[in-house]
């Protein structure tokens, strides 16, 4: 058969594309991460040096930006975990009829421009922006609250943008939990929450596990969200990548943090897909 | 059985959150029809000038056309790449076909920042850098893993029996793949180029590295000129962005069931 030379003719196309402007590209970023910045020179390239990885943990500023990425990470997927399970559930034993356009109302914003979901956001959260405003006219505050280029604005920001993926996530899980066993519990006593802790909750683990996977590494390779609500001074590590190649011009260290988070995130998904194999194997 | 439904304050509190999923879109559409050039609820006097703005500025229109340019080459590109790339490791044409797939969903796993900084070295390197045919090539990396997550999914669905009684009856292979096999994953195609597409159109972290001056892309726009401030022409533009997007979700949804498929 010539199954395998068609199969060739099939895959080739794809795999040059993806060689020639993926895999060379990332791989050429291995050594610009090993080489020296001058600041007024350019790029060294006649010495190697470790210093563009030792910085990230050693360099105050650069480790209090990691340490801010994975904070904001980890309290992004709770408030998405806290704020998605309701809307799932909802979505999954409520009346069947509201079923499909409240999936629709998750999925909407989803499909919308990121830039235009961030710039909404702006629009409510800026200094003379809707939520201030309203709050001076009802008499709650005197001067505008600072929504914006800190924390606040990030979370908020943030967790309306994955909270959908979330969502779609915990959905999946509850629909495949058979609703006989949840019965069989309340038949034997169980009270509501009680059901809810003991069997609900457990069932859905897995869905929980890979929504919150899935949310906290698209937090911390966010680059449009912060940027547009962190401004340019209340740095993540992709903000700071983004500045290191645009604005400092040094490429040595932004291809180095480049690697730590590509790095961190391929870690971070191939633990938990062990993880959730192993358990499944013991299910 | 007691078919329970959830309690008031649990559905009370989804709907609240639903709610807060589509604020910031009622308050961009409410942006866009306002007189002043600062948003208050309600908005004072309603206008179109911000649309009629938008609509004649050749900044804002080039933008939208390298925007739609890529968006659909993309999707075209990757459509063909990915389900023919997809056919061959469903089929287990060659060997290897985990480690295969791995390698094409892989732009979805290395954050886009990444992507991007890798590609600027790049196509600086071989003094490519600031076309449309390089940002072409980029959003088909980005967008071909959606093509093939659901090229596959939609084809590990499909009875091969079918395939197999289209081949007896004397069909060649590809006559078997365009008359029986093609109409049964179109649905699941549909769904991944409507992915592919809105990934396309609304790429800032490899665009933003790659686009020269003169191929700004829509969303490129709106990134770098809200650093300037809140401007109600944002807010038209993003409403005409709303509008589409929820045109296509429905229609996608009518087509083809869109929601089966996120």
């Amino acid at each position: 058969m010539t199954s395998l030379r068609t199969g060739f003719l099939l895959l080739s196309p794809l795999l040059f594309v993806l060689l020639a402007a993926f895999v060379v590209p990332l791989l050429l970023l291995v050594p610009t991460s090993f080489q020296e910045y001058r600041p007024g020179q350019g790029i060294a390239t006649d010495a190697w040096t470790a210093q563009n990885y030792a910085r990230i943990v050693a360099d105050e500023f650069y480790r209090e930006v990691v340490l801010r990425t994975i904070g904001l990470g980890a309290a992004v997927t709770l408030c998405c975990l806290v704020l998605g399970y309701p809307v799932a559930y909802l979505i999954v034993r409520g009346d069947p009829r509201w079923r499909l356009p409240l999936t629709l109302l998750v999925i909407f914003p989803l499909m919308l421009n990121l830039v235009v979901r961030s710039f909404g956001w702006i629009v409510l959260l800026t200094n003379r922006g809707v939520v201030n405003n309203l709050l001076i006219d009802l008499g709650l505050i005197e001067r505008p609250l600072r929504l914006m280029f800190n924390l606040t604005g990030l979370m908020i920001g943030l967790t309306h943008i994955y909270l959908p993926f979330m969502v779609l996530m915990l959905v999946a899980a509850l629909q495949n939990v058979p609703r006989d066993v949840e019965a069989a519990a309340a038949t034997l006593g169980s009270s509501r929450l009680h059901v809810f802790r003991a069997v609900t909750l457990p069932l859905t683990a897995p869905g929980i596990i890979a929504g919150s996977i899935l949310v906290f590494v698209l937090t911390i390779s966010a680059l449009v969200t912060p940027r547009m609500l962190g401004g340019p001074t209340y740095q993540v590590m992709a903000t700071l990548i983004y500045d290191e190649y645009m604005q400092l011009l040094d490429w040595p260290s932004g291809s180095a943090l480049s690697f730590a988070l590509a790095i961190s995130t391929i870690l971070i998904i191939w633990i938990s897909s062990r993880m959730t194999k192993r358990w499944a194997g013991l299910a | 059985m007691n078919e329970q439904r959830p309690a008031l304050a649990i559905s009370s509190l989804a709907l609240l959150v639903i709610l807060f999923l589509q604020i910031p879109v009622i308050v961009v559409m409410l942006a866009s029809f306002s007189e002043t050039s600062y948003l208050t609820i309600p908005p004072q006097g309603w206008t179109l000038k911000w649309f009629e703005a938008v609509l004649t500025d050749r900044i804002y229109l080039d933008a939208i056309k390298n925007s739609l340019i890529l968006a659909v080459g993309s999707t075209a590109i990757s459509m063909v790449l990915g389900v023919a790339a997809s056919y061959a490791i469903f089929r287990k044409m060659v060997p290897g076909s985990e480690a295969l797939t791995s390698l094409l969903m892989a732009p979805l796993i290395i954050p886009s920042v990444v992507i991007g900084v890798a590609l600027l070295q790049y196509f600086t390197l071989v003094g490519m850098r600031g076309s449309l045919l390089v940002l072409l090539i980029a959003h088909v990396v980005i967008t071909v893993p959606y093509i093939v997550r659901s090229a596959l999914a939609s084809l590990s669905g499909i009875d091969l029996a079918v395939e197999e009684a289209a081949r007896v009856l004397g069909a060649d292979g590809l006559t078997t793949f365009r008359l029986v096999t093609l109409p049964l994953i179109k649905p699941g195609l549909v769904a991944g180029a409507l992915f592919s597409f809105v990934t396309s159109m609304e790429n800032v972290p490899v665009t933003i590295f790659l686009a020269g001056p003169r191929d700004t892309t829509l969303p490129i726009l709106i990134f770098t000129s809200v650093e300037m401030g809140v401007n109600p022409s944002v807010a038209a533009v993003s409403t005409l962005l709303i509008i589409a997007t929820a045109v296509a979700l429905l229609a996608a949804e009518r087509w083809t069931g869109f929601h089966r498929f996120v």
